[in-house]
């Protein structure tokens, strides 16, 4: 069900908003289909198709919400949802203290649609078990290697947004992504290796494009090697990070504390707050000045970059770091006029329709510098090379990170030598940033998509892609990751 | 006092309603063989920071999974609208994708018809709570901690949801669960204090009483706290921080990890792995934890023991894992309770009241697995970590992180209480003790 039918439910709920006198309403209607493919040790474990239906009713009631949502898409249910959500919002009146000002504006009416060669929703899935089939076998016939992993996994999202200023926003939007992994055994312990495609806004064209015979091969060799290379000296190390790796690293200290509903405190019962607090922004030195953090949720083909966001402002560029300064927040229209924004910049989000919109981590990237990679390497004495994500834990202020990796390479005077295992380095926000001394060019520029950024209670998924060239980082404490005694 | 909101939703899917869908389903299936699984949560969540309300909502959501089997290939498809049309639209599409699908050698029929133990799940008087419960319950952490000058930020839950299955096999299984929850972070400036509920009787979250917890957790971290190098410590965890460490034992229990070597319990099945003193059961009858009657396959969940006298006696075991070593398929620990023999009293305060010096960790943040050969975890201590020297505590600490093995330093128990009720935001409820460790490794320190 859409379209005409969307429209006249719409106009249903925020008619009926209206004449209960609140300030402002809006509605999102969603159809949701997912397609995942999960193989586990040479066989395909699960094929699931999900469709998932329903809408929500947003409401500003006396400076304050209410939200009511149901998966029952009928003319019964939708005037019922909506006075709820109205009841709701005067429940949250009789305790607010600062009203809810909405930032203004524009209206806009427009369709989004993500471009796509490739359906994937209209590829043959004996298409996708092979190739996910012959991945795993590929993987499982190396010396050493005990168990594999492939997936692949698809949404789309038919999306109306309708508000009572007039906003009319339909979407229609794609993402893709798949991965493999292969774990090998050694002497008692195990490690993984994995490759993974980034999530996208793209069709079955990224899968196709991915060599996942050539990944296959070179993650299972690369297990081998990991598990039986020997763990890390504690110590000192330059650190290069490639973009995977650095996509993690940026979300976990860089994104998470530039939400300005985490610095005002919204989240203080559960992710926590930020230590980029409203005062120290235009003034506080988060990095060197090799370090500029850019927010572009216009950029195409990218997770965060879908038009408009669910406050339905449209979507934008901004700086959070500028040559190592922290100069901008991600908001919504509700906490941007809280430090004197006139505008939203566009980052209000929710994870389906039974969920309220909050303020999300934008598409953060780190802007490229001048170096190759091979440059940034070359003046590293004895450093360590760092693939992919691993083990991740930040505090709740995001200032003390702890970070591991997939795959570790020793860097000795300018060459990558042998591979590494249990490497885990730790630090200080800032102080972590201030040692970066070096970023690659465009050219080294890659991208990696977040579908699971973990905030809010009930607890909501957030989706936004990360970019990042390689960076080198001076004298970084590094221990081993595992505990003696 | 009570809101005026009266609002009630629509009724959850009932028996007949689901017996309904599964007969049409099974009617037109062309499978060998048809799953059903159904899932209907009417609830919501009334959260607020800054003592105010931030966020105010309610959902209804309904899920039917069906899954069709033909032989040994089979595939999953789910809708969120029970009208018929759809219903047999997920049908179709669940049968397409089966058709197609390779031969899964790890595929097993769905169970046949199972008995349960009838648990007390659903609760009337959380069924009935709605928003101005919620409300209500807000007001009151938001009062107290107003009165004394203190900012509250919390979350206040409600749910009732029906869990149902039903398979060609003969099984059938419905069961309605409620479940109340409350937590509350208390802010005295960079300060913090925490406290949590979870229960099947909205009426069992003593928000009062949690609410002067959190309190005094924050004004007695309100001082100036100092700051302690990193390094080995004697500590003692509360409740919700052991939790915080035993769940990632318990979601590392999976058996067939084990059989192929990648667990950290590989080899140790059989082997004292913690104190002898302590054992972990699974208790799905407790009135205080939220067990159910069976697992999302239509197993019954029984009572078991898992660790006894700190030796590991049991693992998770899938159905077709169960089937390959000749064994009965034991697939969740749900219901967890660690308990010690002869503990040394029921509160925190007895275990802070012995000891020389320590420090005092109310809860963890962001646990995460370093390296899961060995299960070292990390993660920061949260809301309220303390220096206690000569049985009392005398001042606030900045938190740690810590980089520790349960396997480890569980083995390194030197005193517990009576097992309490733990309830965090990345875990589920479980019953466990305040635990007094030596040895346990804090490998830095933050700011605050």
């Amino acid at each position: 069900m859409s379209g005409p039918l969307w429209d006249e439910m719409a106009e249903l709920a925020l008619n009926r908003a209206r004449a209960a006198g609140v300030e402002y309403a809006d509605i999102r209607l969603l159809d949701t289909t997912t397609h995942t493919i999960n193989g586990e040790d040479r066989r395909i474990a699960s094929i699931r198709d999900t469709s998932d239906r329903g809408f929500g009713i947003r409401v500003l009631h006396r400076g304050a919400w209410g939200f009511a949502a149901s998966s029952i898409l009928s003319f019964e249910e939708v005037p019922r949802v909506a006075d709820l959500a109205v009841e709701i919002a005067k429940g949250s009146a009789s305790l607010a203290i600062d009203k809810v000002h909405l930032a203004p504006e524009p209206v806009h009416r427009d369709r989004i649609v993500t471009a796509c060669r490739l359906d994937p929703f209209a590829v043959p899935l004996e298409e996708q078990t092979s190739l996910l089939l012959n991945t795993m076998d590929l993987i499982q016939r190396h010396a050493g290697v005990v168990r594999s992993h492939a997936s692949l996994w698809a949404q789309r999202d038919h999306k109306l947004f309708v508000s009572t200023e007039g906003s009319h926003l339909e979407f229609s939007l794609l993402a893709m992504q798949g991965d493999c992994s292969a774990t090998a055994v050694h002497d008692g312990r195990f490690a993984s290796r994995s490759f993974n495609t980034p999530h996208l806004r793209i069709g079955y064209e990224l899968i196709r494009e991915a060599d996942f015979t050539r990944e296959g091969a070179r993650i299972a060799a690369q297990a081998v090697e990991k598990v039986r290379a020997p763990a890390v000296e504690a110590g000192r190390y330059d650190l290069v990070l490639d973009p995977e790796h650095l996509s993690l690293t940026m979300h976990e200290s860089c994104g998470h504390p530039s939400e300005l509903d985490r610095a005002l405190g919204y989240e203080a019962n559960y992710a926590g707050t930020s230590f980029l607090t409203p005062d120290k922004r235009g003034v506080y030195r988060y990095g060197s000045s090799h370090v500029n953090l850019v927010a572009d949720n216009t950029e195409p083909d990218t997770l965060a970059a879908t038009g408009y966001d669910d406050d339905g402002v449209s979507c934008q560029q901004w700086d959070i770091v500028r040559e190592g300064i922290f100069v901008g927040y991600c908001t919504n229209r509700e906490v941007a006029p809280r430090i004197n924004e006139e505008r939203s910049r566009g980052s209000n989000r929710a994870d389906s329709w039974g969920s309220v919109p909050m303020v999300r981590i934008a598409n953060i990237g780190l802007e490229p510098g001048p170096s190759t990679v091979d440059e940034l390497l070359a003046d590293v004495k004895r450093g360590i090379y760092i693939e992919g994500h691993g083990s991740y834990s930040i505090d709740q202020q995001r200032y003390n990170f702890q970070f591991g990796g997939d795959a570790f390479w020793l860097v000795e005077n300018g060459r990558r030598t042998r591979m590494l295992r249990d490497v885990i380095y730790h630090g200080i926000t800032p102080e972590f940033w201030g040692r970066c001394d070096g970023v690659a060019d465009r050219t080294h520029r890659r991208r990696y998509g977040f579908i699971t950024c973990g905030k809010g209670q009930p607890g909501q998924a957030g989706w936004m892609t990360h970019a990042a060239s390689h960076a080198r980082f001076r004298r970084v404490d590094v221990i081993t990751g595992q505990v003696k005694g | 006092m009570t809101s005026a909101i009266t609002t009630t939703w629509p009724r959850l899917t009932s028996r007949q309603e689901f017996d309904f869908l599964t007969d049409l389903v099974m009617e037109h299936s062309a499978g060998d063989h048809t799953f059903l699984s159904l899932r209907d949560v009417h609830g919501g969540t009334t959260r607020f920071a800054n003592n105010q309300i931030i966020q105010n909502v309610h959902q209804r959501r309904g899920t039917l999974a069906i899954t069709v089997a033909f032989g040994r290939r089979h595939g999953t498809a789910t809708t969120s609208d029970f009208t018929a049309g759809a219903v047999r639209d997920t049908l179709t599409q669940a049968e397409a994708i089966a058709r197609v699908s390779p031969e899964d050698p790890e595929y097993l029929p769905p169970v046949e018809t199972q008995s349960y133990l009838l648990l007390p799940t659903f609760r009337p008087e959380t069924s009935a709570a709605g928003p101005a419960r919620r409300l209500d319950y807000a007001r009151e952490a938001i009062g107290q901690c107003k009165m004394e000058n203190l900012n509250a930020a919390g979350t206040v839950a409600s749910s009732v949801a029906v869990a149902a299955l039903a398979a060609d096999t003969g099984l059938s299984a419905y069961e309605e669960r409620t479940e109340g929850r409350f937590s509350l972070t208390v802010q005295a400036g960079e300060a913090t204090g925490w406290s949590a509920a979870a229960h099947r009787s909205i009426d069992h979250l003593h928000v009062q009483e949690r609410t002067l917890a959190a309190i005094n957790k924050a004004k007695r971290g309100a001082d100036d706290p100092q700051e302690l190098p990193p390094g080995r410590y004697t500590v003692i965890l509360e409740p919700a921080a052991v939790a915080g460490l035993l769940s990632w034992m318990i979601w590392m229990l999976d058996a067939k990890s084990f059989y192929k070597g990648t667990s950290p319990f590989s080899g140790k099945l059989g082997m004292r792995i913690l104190d002898r003193r302590l054992s972990l059961l699974n208790q799905p009858d407790h009135a205080d934890l939220l067990g159910h009657g069976f697992t999302s396959e239509g197993l019954p969940v029984i009572g078991s023991n898992w660790i006894e006298a700190g030796v590991l006696t049991q693992l998770l075991h899938d159905r077709y894992t169960a089937q390959d070593h000749h064994i009965d398929p034991l697939t969740t620990l749900e219901s967890p309770c660690l308990s010690g023999e002869r503990p040394l009293g029921t509160r925190v305060d007895d275990l802070v009241r012995t000891t020389q010096r320590g420090i005092l960790v109310t809860n963890f943040w962001y646990i995460r697995p370093v390296n899961p050969s060995d299960l070292t975890l990390t993660g920061m201590t949260r809301d309220g970590t303390f220096l206690i020297e000569n049985g009392e505590i005398v001042s606030a600490v900045r938190n740690f992180r810590f980089h520790e093995s349960p396997l480890r330093v569980f083995n390194h128990v030197d005193a517990y209480t009576t097992p309490a009720e733990a309830v965090t935001s990345e875990t589920g409820k479980a019953l466990v003790p305040a635990l007094r460790l030596h040895d346990f490794n804090f490998s830095s320190v933050t700011h605050f």
